[in-house]
């Protein structure tokens, strides 16, 4: 459904992908794991058109979209939730809901209905509807982050270190959200995580980055019993 | 004594609201493009010529249907700067926007007089008159400023607070990128807040072409007065820059009444100065500070 074949991405003079490919088919929960600065998030970036590839090419459902703007993008259906969550801080966490179905021509009622549905999906977010989000736990602008992105309808949502910072009682409740995003809303994710093992539990298939190269790509059951993987990754 | 307290009080409501207006226009640009339009002054400037020398003059417009269509020539001219100099340049370093802007702002001075003229105009009947109200006599203009300025806050505030493309024009300021992993064309998003901000700069023309007449340094003094506004109210937030300036405005006339009439400009960068000594983030910064305390105070008890 979404390919990157063959991208290769600067920044400035440093390259920071070579010749990466990669691939998400319908119905799957793909990871990517990786160490910092090995190019998982310049992957998701460079996908977005966030960061453009200087070589390579980006096909969504057989479309080139390389050279499309970031809300272009979008407006094709695919979804990236980012690092770091970049909620809109000042904004109420309703607002924040309503902004992440711009791309759609949804009339009031139906981005209502959709706006109810994420509050029974994150009840929390409920109560705090008219709270600003900068005033939300890290654990809840996750929540509405993820929110956020599900409010286009996409059909590829790409998540990039939801785990990072919260709690790990928080990260089983983020983790349960990712799953039933893929097997409730029939919605294609993509997984990128530092916390290896949590990844290639959860997930399909999975593509080890190391140093901007795709280094090691399978079955994530495979992976998850590979040597070399075990003890760089997992510490085992 | 209460007449002329009255009288300064509401002269001053009246230019601070223009101040206010003033920080309204650049801020909006701040807030979309990440730069400051040196050329803001001229812009204003640039509204009166239109309304006057064009509209009024060359086209024997009324003065109403010149006002409009001046604020809806700018508007063109703001979606046309934004596509020629605040779109290219936004990623360049900033130096190079700002020589920009400000070249911008000597073209379009040199060019005023080339087509205008050098003397001053002055549109005839327009907000013009007294009111006699509590035994003062108020200059109908001011009352005409305080109304529209009101009037464009009011709508300003809508557009940001209850469309959907206003709050999209509020996550641009608020975050680049994420806006546009939102769906949302940052870069057309920059475009109509530039031609809203130059709409403005036309409002601000209009309405003060009949204190300052339409003259080449029309708008210097209130263009400064209003980058003091955005300082004292605290950069980038659009409340702040309306309460700064309300108050700018407000203390320059009174300080009329105890220091000679020269000094009116002198106090308001005073008050700047002090500001930027003493609260460089304006009144949000000293807001902040109540609140910190405020807190300290109950976390103690």
């Amino acid at each position: 459904m979404l390919e990157a074949d063959r991208i290769t991405t600067y920044y400035g003079n440093a390259c920071a992908l070579r010749e990466v490919s990669f691939e998400v088919n319908e119905g799957e929960i793909v990871s990517i794991i990786g160490a910092n600065g090995a190019g998982k998030s310049t992957l998701m970036k460079s996908i977005m058109g966030v960061v453009k590839p200087r070589t390579g090419a980006i096909r969504y459902k057989g479309k080139e979209i390389l050279h499309f703007p970031t809300h272009k993008i979008v407006g094709e259906g695919i979804v990236y939730v980012p690092e770091g969550r970049d909620v809109f801080a000042p904004m109420s966490v309703q607002d924040n809901l309503e902004m992440g179905a711009y791309s759609r021509p949804f009339s009031k009622s139906q981005t209502e209905e959709l706006c109810e549905e994420m509050y029974q999906m994150f009840p929390r977010l409920k109560e705090r509807r008219k709270q600003t989000a900068g005033t939300l736990s890290g654990g809840e602008q996750q929540m509405l982050a993820i929110a956020r992105g599900l409010m286009s309808k996409p059909e590829i949502i790409m998540f990039d270190e939801p785990s990072l910072g919260l709690a790990p009682i928080v990260v089983d409740e983020v983790f349960e959200r990712i799953k039933y995003i893929n097997q409730e809303l029939k919605i294609s994710v993509v997984l990128v995580e530092q916390n290896a093992y949590m990844a290639l539990t959860i997930s399909d298939r999975s593509y080890v980055m190391e140093n901007g190269r795709i280094a090691k790509h399978g079955a994530s059951q495979e992976l998850l019993h590979d040597d070399s993987i075990k003890t760089a990754y997992l510490g085992m | 004594m209460q007449n002329v307290l009255f009288q300064l009080i509401v002269s001053g409501t009246a230019m601070g609201f223009v101040y206010a207006l003033v920080a309204v226009e650049y801020t909006l640009i701040w807030n979309a493009c990440g730069l400051l339009n040196f050329s803001h002054e001229k812009i204003i400037m640039l509204g009166g010529y239109m309304f006057v020398g064009t509209c009024i003059t060359m086209f024997g417009m009324s003065n109403l249907l010149s006002a409009l269509l001046a604020i809806l020539l700018l508007g063109v001219f703001g979606i046309l700067i934004a596509v020629v100099i605040f779109i290219p340049l936004r990623n360049q370093s900033r130096l190079i926007a700002v020589v920009a802007t400000v070249m911008l702002g000597q073209i379009l001075n040199e060019a005023a007089v080339l087509v205008w003229g050098p003397v001053a105009l002055m549109p005839k009947n327009f907000l013009s008159g007294v009111f006699q109200i509590m035994g003062a006599t108020i200059a109908k203009s001011y009352v005409y400023i305080i109304m529209i300025s009101i009037f464009i806050i009011i709508a300003l505030q809508f557009v940001f607070k209850r469309t959907k493309f206003g709050k999209a024009m509020t996550c641009v300021s608020i975050h680049k990128t994420a806006a546009s992993l939102m769906g949302i064309n940052v870069k057309a998003s920059m475009v109509i807040t530039l031609m809203i901000s130059f709409m403005i700069c036309a409002v601000i023309g209009i309405i003060t072409a009949p204190i300052f007449t339409v003259k080449q340094q029309m708008a210097t003094m209130i263009a400064l007065k209003g980058f003091c506004a955005g300082v004292i109210g605290g950069f980038g937030s659009l409340p702040a820059a309306i309460a700064g300036g309300l108050i700018l405005g407000i203390v320059e006339n009174l300080a009329g009444l105890v220091l000679p009439a020269v000094f009116k400009d002198a106090v308001a960068f005073t008050l700047m100065i002090l500001f930027m000594m003493f609260s460089p983030k304006g009144l949000i910064g000293v807001k902040q500070e109540m609140d910190r305390k405020r807190q300290l105070r109950t976390g103690e008890v």
